[in-house]
């Protein structure tokens, strides 16, 4: 992925990127967030809640487009806005591929919208919004 | 039953939290994000912010421990094993750097009753030690009847 020279991004401009879920993500993530939720380290749990094993933190997900758009942009500090619905469960070993296009230009935010979908095409995330200062 | 609509605009006592500069690499690394703005002591001091910086998704870790007093708010009674949590907003002020001190507040912004569930959206604002704003956080949970 290129990064951006944001004083030149343009409507229409699009990045990508893909995120490998592995096998002990959920793992890492409970740590650092303090999100123990069993639904996301525990295997057995997730299969008797209906789930068929654990499944992702969708802030996880969430931190990986966020993540997507500052590496594109160069900066932390220029992401100013990130939304997103939680449309559909990312499972360990899931490819999540992140699609960003600029929609709009408005004053002195780039305005990107954003698809994720796991392997079989699925949205897991909907809705994704972000805005970088330009 | 529905989440009373009276709710709309409950506060919780404000709190604190400090964000290390270890748990910020712990963090970042846990979302794989080997920006070195993050985790590398040497390059973040000649950065423009002189100093390690946290990824703006580091709100989850300051905003965590306001969102559970709401979970287990014995007025509010959620239905946590019918409760996901359906959308997530953010909007981004100053950087966090290693070593502030943050004090947030979270609000119940809105409750929506529909027919199956209800939508419970709740706002957490957080500042600095400097008093400028750092994040708005909007979590959106649905909680099915």
């Amino acid at each position: 992925m290129s990064k951006a020279s944001l004083t030149k991004i343009e409507k229409g401009q699009s990045f990508s990127v893909n995120e490998e879920v592995d096998k002990y993500r959920a793992i890492y993530y409970a740590g650092a967030s303090g999100d123990f939720n069993p639904i996301h380290i525990d295997p057995e749990f997730g299969k008797m809640v209906g789930l068929g094993g654990t499944i992702l933190h969708g802030l996880c997900s969430l931190g990986f487009v966020a993540k997507t758009v500052t590496d594109w942009a160069g900066d932390p500090g220029k992401l100013k806005k990130i939304k997103c619905r939680f449309a559909s469960p990312v499972h360990i070993g899931d490819n999540l591929s992140i699609q960003a296009e600029i929609s709009e230009i408005k004053e002195n935010r780039g305005c990107l919208d954003i698809k994720v979908t796991r392997d079989d095409n699925t949205e897991v995330l909907k809705n994704v919004y972000a805005e970088v200062e330009i | 039953m529905s989440i009373d609509k009276k709710f709309i605009g409950k506060t919780w006592p404000r709190l604190t939290y400090e964000a290390g500069k270890e748990k910020i690499k712990e963090y970042a690394k846990a979302i794989k994000n080997h920006d070195p703005h993050y985790i590398d002591d040497e390059f973040a001091r000649k950065s423009k912010y002189g100093t390690i910086v946290a990824p703006p998704t580091f709100a989850v870790v300051y905003g965590a421990q306001l969102i559970e007093p709401i979970f287990f708010d014995n007025e509010l009674n959620l239905n946590l094993a019918m409760l996901v949590h359906g959308e997530q907003e953010f909007e981004f002020y100053d950087m966090v750097k290693a070593g502030d001190v943050l004090t947030s507040e979270a609000k119940i912004m809105n409750i929506e009753n529909k027919e199956k569930l209800d939508v419970v959206s709740i706002e957490l604002m957080t500042q600095n030690q400097s008093g400028n704003d750092v994040c708005r956080g909007v979590y959106t949970f649905v909680v099915r009847k």
